[in-house]
């Protein structure tokens, strides 16, 4: 499909540009043509609300448990009440909104349109997989509001098999997001596999679709372990019998086994959508052809693969042998040469590339640094020996949060901004764009940098009080949370802004040559009139008759 | 666009003759029985993973306590062990001659193959009832509520606790294809398949299949050693 | 950039394509694989009752294995059905035996003191003799 006009953000400014009169959004009116709904658009956008809703609660959790660290002796709250605040901000961040975030967001919203496809290939099961999520969500929700419970996100026996607090349904709801997520995943596979545009050979799918698909193979077969092994939990909490206690004979150790044999993988379902989405935006904010196609697209296949024979090395201290402690230590560095090579490759596609200083770049400037520093950290613990001094100390609680907010969440915004014209017809104001990423990433830095230096130091992670010489660390790392959340504030505001009074965007706002944004925006809730024919490959800039500027590898 | 191009693809023209179980965003109903049996043998890759976890169990109790354990598979009834195996095989076969005759046309004889598939199933539930009876009444009981005679020594009730809880999800999985299979059975009699559509009877047979190979290595694991 | 449509076949073709041709073949294969599964567990049963130490648990995975192929092969048709399929399948058993080895690892290396009481322990340097209770 030809553009109106060259959309370039280098391009003169373009003449106003017009809403769709009728789209996915307005297309049927009613809560229940929401509630009832197939397009995976709108499940996507239902996902897209619910999610940032758990964003809210596991960040008020988390801002809570600043506050209390700013002095070593109580602050806020007691002993009990802090146990439970980390185990629920634990708990909602991954399950309620790491893990369904971006496939559940943009993996719903993007995927058919990127593969020119009508819709997912079971767009009922996708309905089911939000219910699901949302059934879960407000299970775990209930258990909170009970009382919740103190055994960490992590529920080890043999405590939690024995705790007091509101464990159960807390379990049962991360039991059914479990489902949500396998469904989610087996749709995606199907789809990628069964529904490409005619002309869209493997190897010119977009990237993005590639890290889904790895993404999806982690949650079709990681997810069913936790799944049984929270159940096992709940069993033996409610009904006495189990395979954890050890006065019974059983084995604690046999419980870190079977959660981390998910856990681990897990995080690399929250990682790899990450990444493809630095892909996309990478690329179309470079205006340039993406550097090592097949390197990035095989190496999230390594990565998915790899990270399911690494979980060991969240065991180091835990009796494990040291056989295994060495083998799974080996494993886990290995995964550091996939996530290089795409390091690699997202830097070679900047190098003489024709930048465009917008605020989905920006994130993705702090998602490079903040992936390479996280990344490196995450080798450094990965070797034993010096993880026996960094285990259960906040150096860790730094290094996974360097990925899991430095790199995934800015991954996440950058996706939010790049797709919000997509998703919803209309530009954000781009100078408070810049404002708020400003803010989050300086906030990052001044929030986990003295984690890393306090967990260095001795402090250990999960204790209600910590001994006097880490106070100002620990203050450091609050303010710094709050420029944090002060960036967050700003985010809001300025989208939903947007959402009612936002410039109108156009099909293609950002000139970028992704298949997404050959459809309207906000796209009709058909997708396409006709089905397209793919004659280009994936986020190809390539002019015709044009020198090797943008070449592929 | 011209509307040459506007029809091209089957789904996209109103009232073409397509096939009426093909769904409007697939363009073919080969591709669509792909996409069906793809996500399908998915959701049996989630089963086996499902069931790893108590395999694991098994596999970590077994060595740690490895003659409690001897013991303690004596203790179950080999005879009804055996004849569950060779009920669940059988109905595993009846299945797949289930599936044969439907897309041979022949519901009749599907049907009847279905029939005998849930008498296998119900034949299974029943007699893994009988077990579990039998054991209620030794005190071969899991975790806390263990006081059986017969076996002590040190994970005799670990032994019992995996025992229920495999062959208890086992049984669950059961439950669910019989129900699973009487649906299509349902439909097999109201005369919703033909050669050319059979796939929810593959489907379910998929299924049960699966049932039967989880059990195929609970058995000599539970029973045998 | 043309928007062209690739024309496939507009009518509905009510053949089953190449990849998932379940061959027409007559009903006697899967009475065949029956009485082999059912030989397969008379063997099973047979030997697993007879006292052969350590091989007893090799041979009873052995013929699990022997039977849950067939069943896999022929009963669920994998052995024509698309590669997709087949990988799915794959993956996923890989994944189990993954788990298995990856904790049975380290099980079998692990520190006495690491153990339960009663558990086998081997290669420990600390502990000069296992002393199983």
């Amino acid at each position: 499909m030809s553009q109106p006009r060259d959309a370039s953000p280098h391009a003169s400014p373009p003449v106003a540009n017009v809403m769709p009169a009728v789209h996915y959004l307005n297309a049927d009116r009613g809560v229940w043509s929401w509630l009832t709904t197939i397009d995976h658009k709108r499940i996507g956008i239902m996902y897209f609300v619910s999610v940032l809703f758990a964003f809210l609660l596991g960040g008020i959790f988390a801002m809570l448990l600043r506050i209390e660290h700013l002095t070593p002796e109580p602050t806020i709250m007691g002993a009990n009440t802090y146990n439970r605040m980390f185990t629920l901000h634990g708990v909602v961040m991954i399950f309620m909104f790491m893990i369904p975030a971006i496939p559940g967001i943009f993996g719903n919203f993007l995927l058919p349109l990127m593969l020119g496809a009508k819709d997912v290939a079971f767009p009922k099961l996708n309905l089911l997989s939000l219910y699901l999520y949302w059934a879960g969500a407000t299970l775990a929700s209930v258990g909170m509001v009970m009382g919740g419970t103190d055994t960490g996100w992590t529920f080890y026996a043999p405590y939690s098999t024995s705790t007091p607090t509101t464990l159960f349904p807390v379990l049962l709801g991360v039991f059914i997001m479990g489902f949500s997520s396998i469904v989610t995943g087996l749709n995606f596979i199907v789809t990628i596999h069964t529904l490409r545009a005619p002309g869209m050979g493997w190897m010119r799918i977009p990237l993005f679709v590639w890290a889904i698909y790895a993404t999806s193979i982690i949650q079709v077969l990681a997810t069913p372990v936790i799944g049984l092994t929270v159940l096992l939990v709940g069993i033996e909490k409610v009904g006495g019998f189990g395979l954890f206690d050890a006065t019974r004979g059983g084995d604690p150790v046999l419980f870190q086994h079977m959660f981390w044999f998910y856990s681990h993988p897990a995080v690399y379902i929250m990682v790899l959508p990450a990444m493809g989405v630095m892909s996309e935006v990478i690329g179309a904010f470079s205006r340039k052809n993406i550097f090592g196609y097949k390197a990035i697209a095989y190496s999230s296949l390594g990565i998915a693969f790899v990270g399911f024979f690494a979980w060991g090395h969240h065991m180091f201290v835990s009796g494990q042998s040291v056989l295994d402690n060495g083998a799974f230590a080996a494993i886990s560095m290995l995964v550091g040469v996939f996530t290089a090579i795409k390091v690699f490759n997202w830097v070679a596609t900047l190098y003489r590339g024709s930048i465009a200083v917008k605020t989905p770049m920006l994130y993705a400037c702090g998602f490079l640094f903040f992936l390479v520093f996280g990344g490196m950290t995450g080798i450094a613990v990965a070797t034993v020996s010096l993880d026996v001094h960094w285990h259960d100390t906040y150096f860790v609680v730094a290094h996974f949060h360097f990925i899991m907010v430095g790199a995934v969440i800015m991954a996440f915004l950058a996706a939010m901004h790049y797709w919000f014209p997509k998703m919803f017809g209309r530009n954000y104001n781009e100078g408070w764009g810049m404002v708020a990423a400003s803010f989050i990433i300086l906030g990052f830095n001044a929030t986990f940098i003295p984690q890393f230096l306090v967990g260095n130091a001795g402090m250990p992670r999960r204790y209600f009080m910590y001994p006097e010489r880490f106070t100002s660390l620990n203050v450091a790392s609050t303010a710094g949370s709050s420029l944090l959340a002060f960036g967050f504030v700003i985010i809001v505001i300025y989208l939903i802004y947007a959402l009612v009074r936002g410039e109108v965007a156009g099909p293609n706002p950002w000139g970028s040559r992704g298949y997404e944004w050959n459809t309207p925006s906000p796209p009709p809730k058909h997708n396409f009139d006709v089905t397209p024919v793919i004659d280009r490959d994936a986020h190809s800039y390539q002019e015709p008759g044009e020198e090797v500027e943008h070449v592929v590898i | 666009m011209s509307s040459s191009e506007a029809h091209a693809i089957a789904g996209d023209q109103p009232h073409a003759a397509h096939d009426p179980h093909l769904a409007h965003h697939f363009d073919t109903i080969e591709k669509q029985d792909h996409a069906v049996r793809l996500g399908m043998w998915l959701f049996l890759g989630t089963e086996v993973l499902l069931f790893a976890g108590l395999f694991l169990g098994y596999t970590v109790y077994r060595h740690f306590y490895h003659q409690t354990f001897h013991e303690a598979s004596r203790t179950l009834d080999l005879a009804l062990g055996a004849l569950n195996t060779v009920v669940l095989i059988s109905s595993s076969f009846t299945v797949a001659m289930a599936f044969y005759f439907v897309k041979k046309g022949k519901n009749g004889a599907c049907a009847t193959m279905l029939v005998l598939t849930v008498l296998c199933a119900l034949t299974f539930l029943v007699v893994k009832t009988f077990e579990y009876r039998h054991k209620f009444l030794e005190g071969a009981l899991p975790g806390k509520f263990y006081h059986f005679e017969e076996v002590k020594g040190q994970g005799a009730n670990l032994f019992y606790t995996v025992y229920f809880l495999a062959t208890g999800l086992h049984a669950f999985h059961v439950i669910v294809g019989m129900s699973i299979l009487i649906w299509v059975l349902a439909r097999v009699l109201k005369g919703h398949f033909s050669p050319t559509y059979y796939i929810p009877v593959e489907l379910g047979g998929l299924y049960w299949h699966l049932v039967d190979l989880v059990w195929i290595f609970l058995f000599p694991l539970l029973y045998l050693i | 950039m043309a928007n062209q449509p690739v024309v496939p076949s507009n009518a509905p073709s009510h053949a089953p394509s190449h990849a998932e041709e379940h061959a027409s073949h007559g009903p006697g294969r899967y009475f065949v694989i029956w009485f082999v599964l059912l030989g397969f567990t008379g063997l099973t049963v047979w030997t697993g009752r007879m006292d052969l130490g350590a091989a007893n648990i090799g041979i009873a995975l052995a013929i699990a294995t022997i039977k849950e192929t067939l069943v896999v092969l022929f009963f669920m048709h994998l052995s024509d059905s698309h590669g997709a399929n087949r990988l799915v399948f794959l993956v996923s058993v890989l994944f189990l035996v993954v788990l298995l080895v990856g904790v049975f690892g380290d099980l079998l290396s692990r520190a006495e003191i690491s153990l339960p009481s009663g558990a086998p322990a081997f290669d420990s340097p600390e502990s000069s003799a296992p002393a199983p209770r």
